[in-house]
């Protein structure tokens, strides 16, 4: 409804100049879906951040192997217990921290490669241009998952680290495409050419006049990207080659009950609720994100 | 048009090059030798190891080993599977018509079903049944796939037992059983596996469906057509579905990776003999050859999905027609 916004902007007392990203976000939290969404992630990400707050045990606490293990729910164990008897829900309240914490660092790697890759490939032009764009073909037509699972399998006990340079390095494909196109669509613009004859180097155009506006499609792709890596780093440390034991992930305490799934539900269900609740308000975010700059 | 064929095999084959570079790229970087799971065992002495990389050619440099490794693949051969003892050709062949039947019915079925969720979305748009199958499509797009299976797994085979737990067919009573038997049999057990793969990927069909039909209704045939006095279901079957369904072609492509994975981690699941379910166990035994086969294998075949759905876009598309 662009006349709304016309009304808002025309009665705001003196509008300082709003970046576009504050601009997005205000439109967003104008929709009731995305309201719930951002305060539902809010959550999350606090229960993340507090986790050695929050969590009732140590995560990794083994305290009775044999009469606490394998409870179902109770009130002293809300989401059971494990085969070590360690305390289900103290783990997935870690398994918040470092799922999210590996989502946001390895989409930080792919941003960074796939801004620059995609911005130099666009500037240049060319044949550099064709040679790098085909290049970007054959690593977008490797299944990520597959490319993670090659990749990690012959690297046994992986740190952290590690896992999210991995994450990081096979996410950057589709974005590098999405600011190729947007620099390639840009560089003729009048702002570029008044640049160029005030005699600005490439490098700053580059920097200074053409990376800053493409900053909304790099936030969309950025909200969706954490999301996906989550996922991706579930579903591998499910397959036992992402997050290696003690440490809890999602996945990771999913994959400790997947021997006898159906005896030990709780350590399917509610360690997925939670994914499924992250993944789920950061794609309705980045979505509305997406609409927000679309329909400036 | 033929010229265009063969400049997207020609790109195929490329990519299949880089893939097969990567996956080497992969093992040699990697510490330790390419098949730990012998070389772990502490009872193994330095002479039987050093006559197993001879065996294996690992003491070669390494340009002589990639020159190897890349004319074997191109005559077909994968390696050895140390934990099947068999080649890896093998294991996978015999493996890839199960993946194949379950991402093949899985395709027909989510394309079905998401085109006609898509349908009644667009013929009620802003309803209240609209906003419910938006939301329910982002729930089912935003699952991971392995949870949703595991969740089928339990719900339907433990708790409501209706479906058989695992494998494609039943391991004892199937070689006793008739052929109508037979094919019931393999039915209820490919069920499950194809239904929780059918909804994952009519979510993400439903989705991209909806915005492509959304996208034609401001046309100017559309227009046409509601001034010719069609009702609103004619204008959406005969007009706006028809023509939506040329960025579906695309789909079929794009949506191959996503198949895959989550046919890797259905098949895992149900216990469903395929290839995912072959490089998931091969993961667990550090059957590094398998692995890497299975990679590239289901690389292959997504390459080959983008390259017939984009064959059969310009087939489709008269405008591409020469």
């Amino acid at each position: 409804m662009p006349w709304q916004t016309q009304d808002f902007a025309a009665s705001a007392p003196t509008p300082v100049r709003e970046s576009p990203l504050a601009l997005a976000v205000r439109r967003i939290l104008r929709k009731p879906s995305s309201r719930v969404a951002f305060f539902v992630l809010g959550v999350i990400v606090l229960v993340g951040l507090l986790a050695p707050l929050l969590a009732p045990y140590n995560p990794s606490a083994q305290p009775d192997i044999v009469r606490l293990k394998d409870l179902p729910p109770s009130l002293a164990h809300p989401f059971g217990t494990d085969q070590y008897s360690r305390d289900v829900l103290s783990r997935v309240i870690y398994g918040a921290r470092l799922s999210l914490m590996i989502g946001v660092l390895a989409t930080i790697v792919s941003l960074t490669l796939g801004v620059a890759y995609g911005a130099i490939a666009g500037y240049a032009g060319g044949i550099l241009d064709a040679v790098m764009m085909r290049v970007l073909d054959a690593f977008l037509s490797i299944p990520r998952l597959l490319l993670l699972i090659g990749a990690l399998v012959a690297w046994p006990r992986l740190s952290i680290g590690a896992l999210v340079v991995f994450l990081g390095l096979t996410g950057w494909f589709g974005l590098s495409r999405i600011v190729r196109g947007q620099v390639l669509a840009l560089k003729h613009a009048e702002f570029v050419t008044a640049a160029q004859a005030l005699g600005a180097s490439r490098r700053r155009i580059l920097w200074r006049h053409l990376l800053p506006n493409i900053v909304s499609p790099i936030v969309v792709a950025a909200t969706l990207g954490v999301a996906h890596v989550i996922v991706l780093e579930a579903g591998l440390s499910y397959l036992g080659i992402g997050v290696q034991p003690p440490l809890a992930s999602w996945g990771n305490i999913i994959n400790d009950g997947a021997d006898q799934p159906a005896a030990l539900w709780w350590m399917s269900l509610f360690p997925g609720l939670f994914m499924v609740l992250t993944v789920m308000t950061l794609n309705i975010l980045g979505e509305a994100l997406r609409d927000a700059y679309e329909r400036r | 048009m033929l010229r265009y064929i063969a400049q997207r095999l020609v790109q195929a084959a490329v990519i299949v090059a880089i893939v097969a570079t990567i996956t080497f790229a992969l093992i040699h970087l990697a510490p330790g030798d390419p098949f730990s799971a012998v070389m772990d065992n502490p009872d193994v002495s330095e002479t039987v190891r050093q006559t197993m990389r001879a065996q294996y050619g690992f003491d070669r440099p390494l340009p002589e080993q990639f020159v190897r490794y890349v004319s074997s693949l191109a005559h077909g051969q994968l390696g050895w599977s140390f934990s099947h003892e068999r080649p890896v050709r093998e294991v996978l062949g015999s493996a890839l018509p199960n993946t194949l039947l379950l991402m093949g019915v899985a395709l027909l079925g989510s394309f079905a079903f998401g085109i006609l969720i898509a349908l009644i979305q667009v013929s009620r748009r802003g309803s209240v049944t609209d906003h419910v199958l938006s939301a329910l499509s982002l729930f089912f797009f935003s699952m991971p796939d392995f949870w949703l299976a595991i969740l089928a797994f339990l719900t339907f085979t433990y708790w409501l037992p209706i479906f058989p737990s695992g494998g494609a067919v039943d391991p004892v009573m199937h070689e006793y059983l008739g052929l109508g038997g037979r094919i019931v049999d393999r039915l209820r057990h490919l069920a499950l596996p194809a239904l929780t793969l059918i909804l994952l990927a009519s979510a993400v069909v439903a989705r991209y469906q909806r915005a492509a039909l959304l996208d034609v209704l401001p046309a100017d045939y559309i227009r046409t057509a509601r001034l010719k006095g069609l009702t609103e279901p004619e204008i959406l079957r005969r007009h706006a579905l028809r023509n939506a369904l040329l960025p579906i072609i695309t789909l079929v492509g794009l949506s191959f990776p996503a198949l895959l994975t989550g046919t890797f981690f259905v098949e895992k699941i149900f216990a469903w003999p395929g290839m995912g379910y072959a490089v998931v166990l091969a993961i667990g035994t550090r059957d590094y050859p398998l692995v890497v086969g299975g990679v590239i294998i289901g690389s292959i075949l997504v390459t080959l999905g983008s390259l017939l759905s984009d064959v059969l876009y310009a087939l489709a598309d008269p405008r591409l027609r020469r």
